[in-house]
């Protein structure tokens, strides 16, 4: 009956999105904080891939049973745990603009932290209402 | 032990109409009918905006604003249906303590 | 989310001492002797950075390994009346040109400018994070 609790609704599959999005921005962070710095190659994870092992592990809960555990497959770039999880991030770009070995690009690796940001903040905003609306069944109070 | 009324007996024999009353038409649906119905409704719109939410996530699509929407309306609903709940309970509750 | 203030600060410490590094080239430029006096004209210096913060062990952030001095050639005017005249009345000046430092200093503001961007970021979703439990 508690695991019903933790696995209802949309609540695992949200928890993953803000996972994955909370590792991402240090990722990002970390990209941008060596903006400067000679030989060092830009990483990111591959949000699309994310996306469609999200999408998959979706899929196979609805053909078990609605609120059953969210069981989503761990991929080269993504490692699923239990309470979490690590992103291998490869080096991205086929650019070398500079010769020192580094490829910038500022305003796109911006873009990248403001829209992970929204995504974080978005999945972090559902997260809370679905819980917020168990928390109202429960103690049968708006 | 007279009966009149004609009370005794199986509770799913329905009740004579009582005098002066025997000219009143049937009642609509009925309340437990139209609450069912309720609870239906509340479970589709939870139900459409858990699949809108899961598709955002896996990226089958990107419109924040509908999902938002329809999550919205859905936690309303339920609201709403949590309420008359509650209203029905205390009824009930009232009406159990009345001494007859 | 430490981690990620950590490198984001980490970094702008690094740009910081960039640009102190620049200014301090900019105010040498013209500078002909040492501390004690002898001729040795100013070199400019450089800052090397490289990945990982040395602070806090990890392996984000970055830091200044090292601050090089340039061993370019020093730049010559003619000046036949300096006591610092070579043979052929050349005077060697620092290697500082103040074009390089101009860029040096704005590169290393927008670098400043997007961390800070990055520390917002961060804050924010911290509250945003928070506010799951309240």
């Amino acid at each position: 009956m508690i695991d019903d609790i933790a696995n209802a609704d949309t609540i695992p599959v949200l928890e993953r999105l803000v996972q994955f999005a909370g590792q991402r921005h240090r990722l990002i962070v970390n990209n941008i904080a060596n903006f400067d710095t000679p030989g060092y190659r830009p990483v990111d994870v591959s949000v699309e891939s994310f996306r469609n092992q999200l999408g998959e592990a979706i899929d196979d809960r609805r053909g078990r049973r609605p609120d059953g555990k969210l069981n989503p497959i761990d991929s080269e770039q993504v490692e699923f745990l239990d309470d979490g999880m690590v992103l291998h991030a490869d080096p991205i770009g086929e650019n070398i603009l500079f010769h020192d070995g580094n490829d910038r690009d500022l305003e796109r690796t911006m873009q990248d932290l403001v829209e992970n940001f929204m995504t974080f903040r978005t999945a972090a905003e559902l997260l809370r209402s679905r819980m917020d609306i168990i928390n109202s069944a429960i103690a049968e109070r708006i | 032990m007279t009966d009149p009324l004609g009370l005794i007996g199986s509770i799913d024999r329905q009740l004579p109409p009582l005098p002066g009353m025997a000219g009143r038409p049937q009642d609509g649906p009925g309340f437990k009918q139209a609450l069912n119905e309720q609870i239906a409704k509340v479970n589709e719109l939870q139900r459409d905006a858990r699949e809108a939410i899961e598709d955002l996530a896996s990226g089958r699509r990107n419109d924040i604003e509908s999902v938002l929407i329809a999550t919205q309306k859905a936690d309303t609903a339920f609201k709403l249906l949590l309420q008359v709940r509650n209203k029905v309970v205390d009824a009930y509750d009232e009406v159990k303590q009345m001494r007859v | 989310m430490y981690g990620a203030l950590d490198t984001s600060t980490s970094a702008l410490v690094a740009q910081r001492t960039r640009l102190e590094i620049s200014a301090a080239n900019i105010a040498n430029a013209q500078a002909l002797t040492n501390a004690a006096g002898e001729y040795e004209p100013y070199r400019r210096r450089f800052p090397v950075f490289a990945a990982g913060d040395p602070a806090t062990g990890s392996p984000n952030g970055v830091h200044v390994a090292s601050i090089e001095i340039d061993q370019g050639p020093l730049v010559p005017r003619l000046e036949p009346g300096s006591p610092y005249a070579d043979a052929d009345g050349y005077v060697k000046y620092p290697n500082v040109n103040s074009v390089i430092e101009n860029m040096n200093s704005l590169e290393a503001s927008r670098a400043y400018e997007a961390n800070i961007a990055a520390i917002e970021a961060t804050k924010s979703m911290m509250s945003v994070a928070l506010q799951i439990l309240a």
